[in-house]
């Protein structure tokens, strides 16, 4: 589940209904940083609720903060939450402290350089190189990097690993499955919370603009375009509930929740063309400025589609498992989840 | 706050059981040649005599009490019948319609005598409804219609035509919407009726429509001057325009939905192990995941519709969604099958491929066009 009624998510949801209002993401991009919503999060303890509590975090359950993480992207929100908790859960993997201030991520197979989110404001990068099954936390702020031009307002840093040394490593049990399951979740919740605000922005706008006389809204035109693109929005939610309730059920052992993870993925990515190209086209010329918000949103869905492989390539990955299975397996994930046989009773 | 909800249930060991038996029993059928899979069968593939064998072992009538030989169980249970026979394209159609959506109607309107006589006969799959909807004046515009229900002493005279009313050829009822009343000035919503007939009355006349591909398992019903008893009006008179759009919603949501083509796929997927290139795993990758998603929200109005919520937004989100994938599914597996050299078909992987794309124009149409599901989405979403 994905539960934005969890007192930990409507904590979050306060922060950023109070310190991230529509003008928050536009000053980012101007180059303001929003240093107060940051520190607000970090007051909380957001950023290392997924850390252990003995690892100094509080242990938090998956589903309230897939709902913090659901608010931070409905608010288009300009900060790393998401990759410091992504960052810190790697730690904790491998029993590594969390790290002081705000962390981005990358996986091994994307090295020496890999795109990182975030990758000029985070203090801190941890790589996961699944060759030896190790976590590095490296320092930002000595790192060889470049911005380049990015799809995204959180930007693509290519940081260069090599020769450039870890801070701290530490081995952990967990396989890079593990770690692509946890990211292409979260990526998936992030996704489905960010298309159904641009439908809400979309749905908004055409109530109030007008042609010929009346609102766009009353075109059958218009409505049949955001009607599909709303289903496109149901379904996201779905898979990436489903992607989120398989972290949940197998928090023991998240590789198992790497196909329902996988499958988010290629769902929500597919349907991004589905769903940014109605947005704007119902938005005319107005969503296609800097000064409306619905790129703050449209861009994160290109960038996000594309993160860690896109859908053409995880679709591959899927299918490739699928082709070397047997139609009755398939048949038992498409209908119970379980895609690897001996299925599991709901804890 | 999210705009949708769709719960995620678990799967159940007692559903897993269910469903274990289902397969069993399917694959000894069809591989005794009881029957043909065919995509699209719980629609036009209908055998009385697999019917009765389901109802034998208890697979129809699930959801309803013991006392009305039914098996006290939920939607859940009907929910795994139903997506199982789907994928073994079995020939379903002859109860499907009874078991889905008139035994219900029933429970709710009928007389305690209608649901002794009726209802345990629907769970034996001996007895079977048609449904009585859309008229040649009344597709999409369903209120437009103008079959009338006259009140006569002691019942109703019925006049008029029903038409496309799948599987009336071999139904013993109908639940028609008709008029009982005139419609107050615009609103035509009001004075309509659901009203159960008995189709071997006198006066009701059943003549098949033969479909593109030949087969004639939709009809033209025609009514004149039959006279139903009064305990055959189901539910409040005048009130049928509100239970027909329950009766919907109820109707868009199930796996038919999406899963009516699957047969063509899983056909397909046995002769293609070990030989899916590159680009058809690919293919199958996003078709896999766009039917689990699917399948997902489906299960979560399941799950509502056991709960007694009925909600009909995302049954029609579900329905659009649904056809939409059930005729890509059918392109896809074109697609796939470049890889498997057109000798190397089985016969059945071609028949089933071509039923399938001949079977496929009503998808988007019944039960609500896509058209119409999308001005329910736009109505939701505060457009209309």
């Amino acid at each position: 589940m994905i539960n934005t009624e969890a007192m930990v998510a409507e904590t979050a949801t306060k922060i950023f209904t109070d310190l991230c209002g529509r003008e928050v993401p536009h000053q980012a991009e101007a180059g303001h940083y929003p240093a107060e919503l940051w520190d607000a999060l970090t007051e909380n303890g957001l950023p290392v609720a997924w850390v252990s509590e003995d690892n100094g975090g509080f242990g938090a359950d998956y589903d309230e903060i897939f709902g913090a993480i659901w608010a931070s992207a409905q608010a288009a929100a300009p900060v790393p939450f998401a990759e410091t908790l992504i960052a810190n859960w790697m730690l904790d993997q491998a029993g590594l402290a969390p790290a002081d201030g705000s962390a981005s991520f990358a996986l091994s197979g994307h090295t020496p350089a890999a795109d990182i989110p975030f990758g000029m404001q985070a203090d801190k990068i941890i790589l996961f190189d699944a060759a030896h099954q190790e976590v590095s936390l490296f320092d930002n702020r000595e790192a060889v990097r470049s911005a380049e031009e990015a799809l995204s307002p959180d930007g693509m840093t290519q940081f260069v690993f090599s020769g450039h040394v870890a801070e701290q490593s530490a081995k952990t049990n967990l396989s890079r499955r593990a770690f692509e399951a946890l990211i292409l979740t979260v990526r998936a919740v992030q996704m489905a919370a960010t298309i159904e605000r641009a439908l809400n922005l979309s749905i908004d706008y055409v109530s109030q603009r007008e042609q010929f006389g009346r609102p766009l809204s009353k075109f059958q035109a218009i409505q049949h375009q955001l009607a599909v693109a709303a289903s496109e929005s149901a379904a996201a939610t779905m898979a990436a509930t489903q992607a989120a309730s398989a972290m949940i059920l197998h928090r023991d052992n998240p590789e198992k929740a790497w196909h329902e993870a996988v499958i988010a993925k290629v769902q929500i990515s597919h349907s991004v063309e589905a769903v940014t190209v109605p947005f704007h086209q119902v938005h005319g010329a107005m969503g296609y400025t800097q000064e409306y918000d619905l790129h703050h949103y449209t861009r994160r869905l290109w960038a996000w589609r594309d993160a860690l492989g896109n859908e053409h390539h995880w679709s591959k990955q899927l299918g490739e498992e699928l082709a070397a299975t047997s139609p009755d397996q398939i048949w038992q994930g498409v209908t119970t989840g379980d895609w690897t046989g001996g299925w599991q009773v709901a804890s | 706050m999210q705009r949708f909800n769709f719960t995620v249930v678990q799967p159940d060991p007692a559903l897993e059981e269910l469903r274990t038996e289902l397969q069993t029993f399917l694959k000894e059928e069809r591989e005794a040649g009881n029957f043909r899979p065919e995509p699209e069968c719980w629609m036009a593939s209908a055998d009385p005599e697999f019917s009765k064998k389901m109802g034998q072992r208890g697979w129809i009538g699930l959801t309803w009490s013991s006392q009305y030989g039914g098996h006290d169980k939920t939607a859940l249970e009907r929910y795994i019948v139903t997506e199982e026979t789907l994928r073994a394209g079995a020939p379903v159609a002859a109860h499907w319609i009874a078991d889905r959506q008139h035994a219900p109607m029933l429970l709710e309107h009928g007389t305690e005598e209608q649901k002794l006589d009726i209802l345990p006969r629907i769970a034996a799959g001996q007895c079977y409804f048609a449904i009585g909807l859309s008229e040649p004046g009344a597709g999409s515009d369903l209120a437009n219609v103008k079959t009338k229900a006259e009140k006569v002493d002691g019942g109703w005279k019925i006049n008029g035509l029903k038409i496309w009313s799948s599987g009336a050829h071999m139904s013993h009822y109908m639940v028609a919407i008709l008029r009982t009343s005139p419609a107050d000035g615009r609103n035509r919503h009001v004075g309509l009726s659901q009203i159960m007939v008995d189709l071997s009355l006198p006066g009701v006349t059943v003549k098949p429509i033969v479909d593109l591909s030949g087969d004639a398992h939709f009809n033209e019903v025609y009514f004149e001057d039959v006279i139903v008893p009064d305990d055959c009006l189901l539910g409040e008179e005048g009130g049928g325009w509100k239970q027909v759009t329950g009766e919907l919603a109820m109707e868009r949501s199930g796996p038919e939905r999406f899963l009516s083509s699957y047969i063509t796929l899983e056909t397909a997927l046995w002769q293609l192990s070990g030989k899916m290139g590159s680009d058809s795993q690919a293919r199958l990758g996003k078709l896999i995941a766009n039917l689990r998603t699917l399948r997902g929200m489906s299960w979560g109005i399941a799950n509502l519709l056991r709960d007694g919520v009925s909600p009909e937004t995302e049954a029609a989100l579900v329905k659009d969604l649904g056809n939409r994938l059930e005729n890509d599914l059918t392109q896809q597996v074109r697609a796939l099958l470049v890889d498997l050299p057109a000798e190397e078909w089985s016969p059945d992987m071609r028949r089933i491929m071509n039923i399938g794309i001949l079977r496929s124009p009503p998808n988007t149409l019944r039960g609500g066009t896509t058209e119409v599901m999308r001005g329910i989405t736009a109505r939701q979403l505060g457009l209309r």
